[in-house]
């Protein structure tokens, strides 16, 4: 399930900029431990964002991201009280979907 | 003019609120502090709350002051590392059980964040309120810096997103911070008597031992290492490049022998960057001659130096054969003076 991510939206003059700080390890899996076994790989492999259902941002994420990443991006269009929806999956296979409303 | 006349004229206004001590042993000189003057430095907030001032602020109301005065230096979440380092972050669920943030001295932390080190809540409170927002600061309402307060609380995942934090509930809060048993004060760092002794500190004693010598100490000092000889002119004249005043010269590095040779290395670096040497070899025919046929050629010749400059620049056919010497426009007149020279010299 991962931990929640944090998400804000605000638009302003007909834009909405969005700000996601996601909690993840992202584990390259070219780490060792102190013990010399490499850490296993465990990184966000895909993250998409959406504005009611429409599909505002998609992007592959990979190994070099690095922990809890920060994301902002802008797109048009979007009003006070809409639903902006973000998940992501990663290569364990789990994934997790927050929500929030624009402001 | 204005010390010793402005006291008296405040002292005639406030001579009922005027606590006057001390102000005797230096007869004419200053005025105490009047209580108004007092408050408005007394802001500091402290550990016991003492100086905390009445207020209250709510995690969303954080948001938006945040949104406004803090986020762009800090980032949305507190996260940004561009300007400070990053406000929240770094802490785990156990950590606020604990009171001690084991990434600290597990080293599994990436990087410190405030709320990883810091042990009193107050500190934060006073920090924001006195020095916040850098261009601005003790711009913001005790009510703002509650709210912002809590907005941070929040982020740190220390409280709810519907909580107020206010002057009646910061004490329970201070018993969530994850680094809240971090601070030790049995060292020098502190003043007081030893915390056995219920003061805060070892007494005064200092952290550091000072001792002249532990042991097996050597008596003599031996040079471990020098500069190789070979690698002695790697960087020029030491001794030239040193600050001219002082009592420490650079060590001489080039004899006078070795310093014409490096400047006669840099001259041939000269020739090779201005493209000489791609036609000319130093003691052979390549496309054109070497220079030491040069030298041989123009040997006794008194205006061989300005002919050659000329020759160098314009370029020529005919002297050494058919093949052409392109015209040298492009390179400056005092490096084709430095390379002819050089050449007529024996360009050793």
């Amino acid at each position: 399930m991962g931990n929640p991510m944090k998400i804000r939206a605000a638009n302003k003059d007909g834009v909405t900029e969005v700000k996601v700080l996601v909690s993840h390890e992202m584990e390259t899996g070219q780490r060792k431990d102190s013990a010399g076994a490499i850490v296993p790989a465990w990184f966000i492999t895909e993250l998409v964002a959406k504005h009611g259902d429409k599909v505002v941002l998609t992007s592959e994420f990979g190994p070099s991201v690095s922990k809890n990443p920060y994301l902002a991006f802008k797109f048009k269009g979007g009003a006070k009280g809409d639903k902006i929806t973000v998940s992501w999956k990663d290569n364990k296979g789990d994934s997790r979907t927050d929500e929030a409303a624009i402001n | 003019m204005f010390r010793f006349s402005k006291p008296l004229f405040v002292f005639a206004l406030f001579s009922a609120s005027t606590v006057a001590l001390a102000v005797d042993k230096y007869d004419g000189v200053g005025r105490a502090a009047t209580p108004a003057e007092v408050k408005a430095w007394d802001i500091d907030v402290r550990p016991d709350f003492k100086g905390l001032p009445k207020g209250s602020g709510s995690v969303d109301r954080g948001q938006e002051l945040f949104e406004e005065k803090c986020a762009s230096c800090h980032g949305s979440f507190g996260e940004s590392n561009e300007v400070f380092t990053p406000l929240a972050g770094g802490t785990t669920k156990d950590d606020i059980k604990t009171g001690r943030v084991k990434g600290l001295s597990s080293g599994e932390l990436p990087q410190r964040t405030t709320f990883t080190k810091v042990a009193t809540i107050s500190t934060v409170f006073d920090y924001i309120q006195r020095a916040m927002p850098w261009t601005a600061p003790k711009s913001l309402k005790p009510d703002d810096v509650y709210a912002i307060l809590a907005y941070l609380l929040n982020l740190q995942e220390i409280v709810p997103g519907d909580f107020t934090l206010s002057d009646k509930n910061i004490a329970d809060v201070q018993k969530l911070l994850p680094n809240r048993n971090g601070m030790t004060t049995d060292h020098g760092m502190w003043p007081g008597a030893p915390a056995s002794k219920g003061g805060i500190g070892n007494g005064g004693k200092p952290d550091t031992a000072n001792k002249a010598c532990m042991k097996n100490c050597k008596p003599d000092v031996l040079i471990g290492s020098t500069l190789p000889e070979y690698a002695r002119t790697a960087h020029g004249e030491l001794r030239d490049q040193n600050r001219s005043f002082g009592a420490v010269r650079g060590t001489q590095t080039l004899g006078p022998e070795a310093a014409k040779k490096a400047a006669d290395a840099g001259t041939l670096e000269l020739a090779t960057k201005s493209g000489c040497m791609a036609c000319h070899g130093m003691k052979s025919k390549i496309v054109g001659p070497g220079y030491n046929e040069v030298v041989a050629r123009y040997k006794d010749q008194p205006d061989a130096e300005s002919r050659l400059v000329a020759k160098v620049k314009a370029g020529g056919q005919g002297v050494w054969g058919s093949i052409p010497m392109p015209p040298n426009g492009h390179i400056k007149d005092e490096d084709i003076s430095t390379l002819v020279k050089w050449i007529l010299s024996g360009s050793k």
